[in-house]
């Protein structure tokens, strides 16, 4: 347990040094992106406080010192990470990558026929040189050091990430997992996902954050960004794993951009971090595209998130569907902030939102603040919140016809999550499931 | 009242001229009995208090608010745009219409009366209200209560006479509710303030009819900063009613209120608000109640005109089995924003809330819902129901919805739901098929849409607020 | 009962000053009036604003934000717009030691 001062102004050692060797990674163009990020990040003050997406958790979290980000050590479960991911090739994954956060490949599986299909999975470092004219196209395009101090951050210094890219009109009939492993304590990572989805082509991605560490003085540091692309007509679904130990401080900024029919399926499912803020938006871009949010989040002990969820309709006839699931025992807290955005050109369309919040026991604490700004009349929209804890008459009944407590609860929370668990890709549903029983133990 | 009397009061309202500008937008030319120089400083603050002969705490409560409004930085939230064009050296504080307050109207001058007349308050006060207070400019310039309701022990005063003839309650809650550092527009109301209402009812009183105040702005670049306290002491009941309006200017006029509401154990406040400001005024009002043990608060609030509203009221449940309800409209037309909302903070066991907005949003209007939930740790056993419906008219209308919900427990229930739809198609032309014109027919929806705020307005006031609304869908005002 | 950590020397915080501390998971504020020692949570009840950043008057906390006071003895509200008291916790001085019992 650490005890320290409370830093008040980020200081010399949470500055970009000029010479960082970060920004002389890549070529030249993109030295001139890390270069300019890096400006716009040591300019950058803190995020206010009592500003809309910072009112929840204290930027300084992450703050990392800038001097250290090169110590890159994998964390110790490696090898069961590694024999897992194995094991899901083998049970029905097309592919899996399995890096550290900087995105050092650690195993590679199911290669070949990724091949045949032409579809790219490599190391985003590779990628800026391979398939040079894609990654500068795109990358950048939807995340860059104008969205904020800490996108900043991720886009001068990201050491290393992978770029996945699906040929127009083809389909890739199984998940592609990837893996990323955070650090131990102390670390830094900046990891970045490029994904460009090519038109009329279909796959799905699990993009799973693991490891680092659960106990000890220092936290290990995560400061993610995914960008996706995804062409007219594509069908994609993407889901985001964030399984971290309780002692790894966690931001994320992702941004998905769907073309002309496009149909969208994004799944975060947050379990792990020590705090956790993360923020999931799609932008419909082309007439009618479909995009649908099934978000699942359990929070135990000490944890802390700070979640978003963005739909901005910039095209008329799009639809969107945001169903965000909350439970929390213990003393964790969880801020949820969406917003559903329409712009006034973008007639007729339709978007609906629903946050529910289960509290299992006395100590947690729900924040939620679902948004709307509907820009032209010509729109259908509404959205619902609810906070409350398991409903008594519902423990009573299963308990009368003979269920133990902690089962009925757990029947209770699988019931509650019933949604989004069923979105979820089947060989991983039931590994969720596991971490939603593990998470219930002793309640 | 009879059938017929109410018929008869119902014609007249209907017809009470056409238009804003013809009913509330004309304006008298006044020599005022007072009228300082443009802007706010120490000096100002110190001639308000001394004109009023006020005693020195409150003389020194300004002065400490007067610097921390020029502290406090503009809110960085809301329409910042239209905040940053509030020219503060460019108003005037503080306007006395005329030397004495009148107790009966036949004291006040001709033509402030007039402005009266043609509002329809001495008529209203004839008929069925209990009290009214008829504030213009910065000070109240007719007061009077029933006889029967004095004799009951209820002081209902403008807040300047409160001060002189009741000085010990004014001290004891004032800004006991809304400290000056609040909000920046807290600060300045506490620093300029003058006029207002004050009241206090006794423990077990029930005050069975309401009391009105009315706030009319004159005056061109006037600042108005009533200031409202009303104590409801121990199992009583009142329901107070303020009406605004003002003429229309190409300059702007700012209005900022501070309303506190303390309901003690047991006690009911009713609060009913129609404001109808014209188009050039900058409503930026802080209203807040604090409800005891078992005691019930009611906001009823109705945003009509304005350039910006930014209004919040308030509800802090802070005794056990409290009971808060917030009940609100918006009508923003043409360049107008409503950003309107209602907060409630449970911070007691077994108290429950409820709040409904409506909003309509016409032409490039702009409605905003702005809504805080709290729930502390030791409200256990609480609920809250929040449901916010915006109804929107035009292409470029636009809405929005800003709910906060904070909760630290988890032996509470809280719902929250909120829908924007347009005018269904399907509903006009059903009422078209059946002979209505698309105006008679849209405007029968729109009433439909409000009707659960204009049925808990007393009759005369849900005419009058229907009116309003259909002048607003001709687009007649302003 | 949370056992005692320390969290600072006595000479770290003179006499009238206060200082925050993150302690595990707690954010805490120690006061020092008039040489007697007083911890409270860091987080106004109002709207959550840092009070360590507020002002420190005898045994009254000033929230820089909206103005709302407490007192560091017992948490309890002394000024709007907070309703609800701000959590305390034990202090105990062990020779130099600033010892604060969080959980």
């Amino acid at each position: 347990m650490n005890t320290h001062d409370i830093l008040d102004m980020p200081g010399a050692e949470h500055q970009i040094p000029e010479y960082s060797p970060a920004l002389l990674r890549g070529p030249e163009w993109l030295r001139g992106v890390r270069r300019r990020s890096r400006d716009l990040f040591n300019a950058a003050p803190l995020p206010r406080r009592g500003l809309h997406l910072w009112r929840y958790t204290d930027p300084a979290t992450f703050l990392v010192p800038t001097g250290n980000i090169a110590d890159t050590v994998v964390s110790e479960d490696q090898d069961t990470v590694i024999r897992l991911e194995k094991e899901h090739v083998d049970s029905g994954h097309l592919a899996a990558l399995v890096t550290d956060l900087a995105g050092r490949e650690i195993a590679t599986y199911g290669a070949e026929s990724l091949a045949k299909l032409g579809v790219i999975v490599e190391p985003l470092s590779v990628a800026v040189e391979r398939h040079h004219e894609l990654v500068e196209k795109h990358l950048y395009s939807l995340v860059d050091a104008h969205m904020g101090k800490f996108e900043a951050l991720n886009s001068s210094l990201w050491n290393d990430g992978i770029f996945v890219y699906v040929p127009a009109g083809k389909t890739v009939e199984k998940p592609i997992h990837l893996l990323r492993e955070a650090g131990a304590s102390g670390s830094a990572f900046f990891p970045r996902l490029l994904v460009v989805v090519g038109r009329n082509a279909e796959m799905t991605l699990i993009d799973e954050y693991a490891g680092g560490p659960s106990d000890g003085d220092t936290y290990a540091s995560v400061n993610a960004t995914v960008e996706i692309i995804a062409e007219d007509d594509s069908r994609v679904r993407y889901v985001s794993v964030q399984r971290q130990g309780t002692a790894v401080n966690m931001y994320l900024s992702h941004r998905a951009q769907i073309g002309q029919n496009a149909q969208m399926l994004t799944i975060p499912l947050a379990f792990g971090g020590n705090i956790a803020k993360q923020n999931f938006g799609v932008i419909l871009n082309g007439r009618g595209a479909n995009s649908r949010m099934f978000g699942m989040l359990f929070g135990s002990g000490y944890q802390h998130f700070d979640n978003h969820t963005l739909h901005e309709h910039r095209s008329g006839t799009t639809t969107s569907d945001i169903d965000f699931k909350t439970v929390l025992r213990d003393k964790a807290v969880s801020a949820y902030t969406g917003l559903i955005r329409i712009e006034q050109h973008a007639k007729t369309c339709e978007a609906y939102q629903e946050n529910r919040n289960l509290l299992l026991n006395r100590g947690p604490k729900a924040e939620t603040i679902p948004e709307l700004e509907i820009l032209n009349e010509d729109v259908k929209c509404s959205h619902g919140a609810t906070i409350g804890p398991i409903d008594p008459e519902s423990i009573f009944y299963l308990t009368a016809r003979g269920i133990e407590r902690n089962e009925a609860v757990r029947m209770i929370v699988s019931g509650f999550v019933a949604s989004t668990l069923k979105q979820i890709p089947d060989d991983l549903r039931e590994r969720i499931g596991e971490f939603v029983t593990e998470r219930l133990e002793g309640i | 009242m009879a059938e017929t009397a109410r018929a008869k009061q119902n014609a007249e309202l209907a017809t009470l001229g056409e238009d804003y500008a013809t009913k509330y937008g004309f304006h008298d030319p006044v020599n005022y009995f007072h009228k300082g120089a443009r802007g706010i400083n120490h000096e100002v603050v110190e001639m308000i208090s001394r004109m009023k002969g006020e005693p020195r705490w409150m003389a020194d409560r300004r002065h400490e608010a007067l610097d921390i409004f020029l502290a406090k930085p503009m809110p960085q939230w809301g329409n910042t745009k239209l905040l940053g064009e509030i020219d503060f050296d460019n108003i005037f504080y503080f306007m006395k219409p005329i030397e004495h307050q009148g107790k009966s109207w036949d004291d006040v001058p001709e033509y402030i009366k007039k402005t009266f007349d043609r509002l329809g308050i001495p008529e209203a006060e004839k008929n069925f209200l209990g009290g009214v207070s008829a504030q213009y400019e910065s000070e109240v310039v007719y007061h009077s209560m029933r006889d029967d309701l004095k004799e009951q022990g209820i002081v209902f005063l403008d807040m300047d006479s409160a001060l002189r003839e009741r000085p010990d309650i004014v001290e004891k809650y004032f800004g006991t509710v809304i400290p000056s550092a609040d909000n920046k527009f807290a600060a300045l109301n506490t620093a300029a303030w003058s006029g207002g209402s004050f009241i206090y009812v006794p423990p077990g009183v029930d005050v069975k009819i309401p009391l009105q105040a009315y706030f009319r702005i004159n005056a061109e670049n006037m600042g108005q900063f009533e200031r409202t306290l009303i104590i409801a002491d121990k199992g009583s009941r009142v329901h107070y009613i303020e009406g605004c309006t003002a003429p229309v200017y190409s300059t702007d006029s700012l209005h900022s209120a501070v309303v506190e509401l303390i309901a003690l154990e047991g006690a009911y406040i009713r609060y009913t608000t129609i404001q109808n400001w014209a188009r050039n005024i900058y409503n930026l009002v802080t209203k807040r109640a604090t409800a005891h043990k078992n005691a019930t608060v009611e906001w009823v609030d109705g945003n009509i005109g304005s350039r910006l509203t930014m209004k919040y009221p308030c509800i802090q449940l802070v005794g056990e089995g409290a009971k808060g309800e917030i009940l609100s409209v918006a009508f923003a037309g043409i360049d107008q924003h409503q950003d309107a909302g209602a907060k409630v903070i449970h911070a007691a066991p077994n108290t429950s809330s409820r709040i409904t907005s409506k909003s309509i949003s016409k032409d490039n209007g702009r409605a905003s819902y702005r809504g805080l939930v709290k729930i502390h740790k030791n409200a256990v056993n609480s609920k809250v129901s929040v449901e916010c419906d915006a109804l929107l008219i035009g292409e470029a209308a636009r809405s929005d919805t800003y709910p906060t919900m904070e909760i630290d427990n988890d032996l509470v229930r809280v719902e929250h739901e909120a829908r924007v739809s347009k005018v269904a198609e399907e509903q006009l032309f059903y009422l078209t098929s059946r002979g209505l014109t698309e105006d008679d027919a849209r405007l029968l929806i729109v009433n439909g849409f409000m009707e659960p705020f204009t049925k808990e307005l007393p009759m005369e006031y849900a005419v009058e607020l229907n009116r309003l609304i259909e002048l607003e869908m001709e687009g007649s005002i302003g | 009962m949370a056992g005692f950590r320390k969290v600072a020397s006595v000479g770290d915080i003179p006499l009238a000053t206060m200082r925050a501390f993150q302690v595990g998971h707690s954010r805490i504020v120690v006061c020092n009036v008039g040489g007697s020692f007083y911890a409270i949570a860091d987080e106004c009840t109002h709207d959550g604003a840092p009070i360590s950043t507020g002002r420190l008057f005898k045994e009254q906390v000033v929230c820089p934000r909206h103005g709302a006071r407490f007192n560091v003895k017992d948490g309890a509200v002394e000024a709007p717009p907070a309703v609800v008291p701000v959590e305390t916790y034990e202090v105990k001085i062990d020779g130099d030691d600033i010892l604060v019992a969080v959980d």
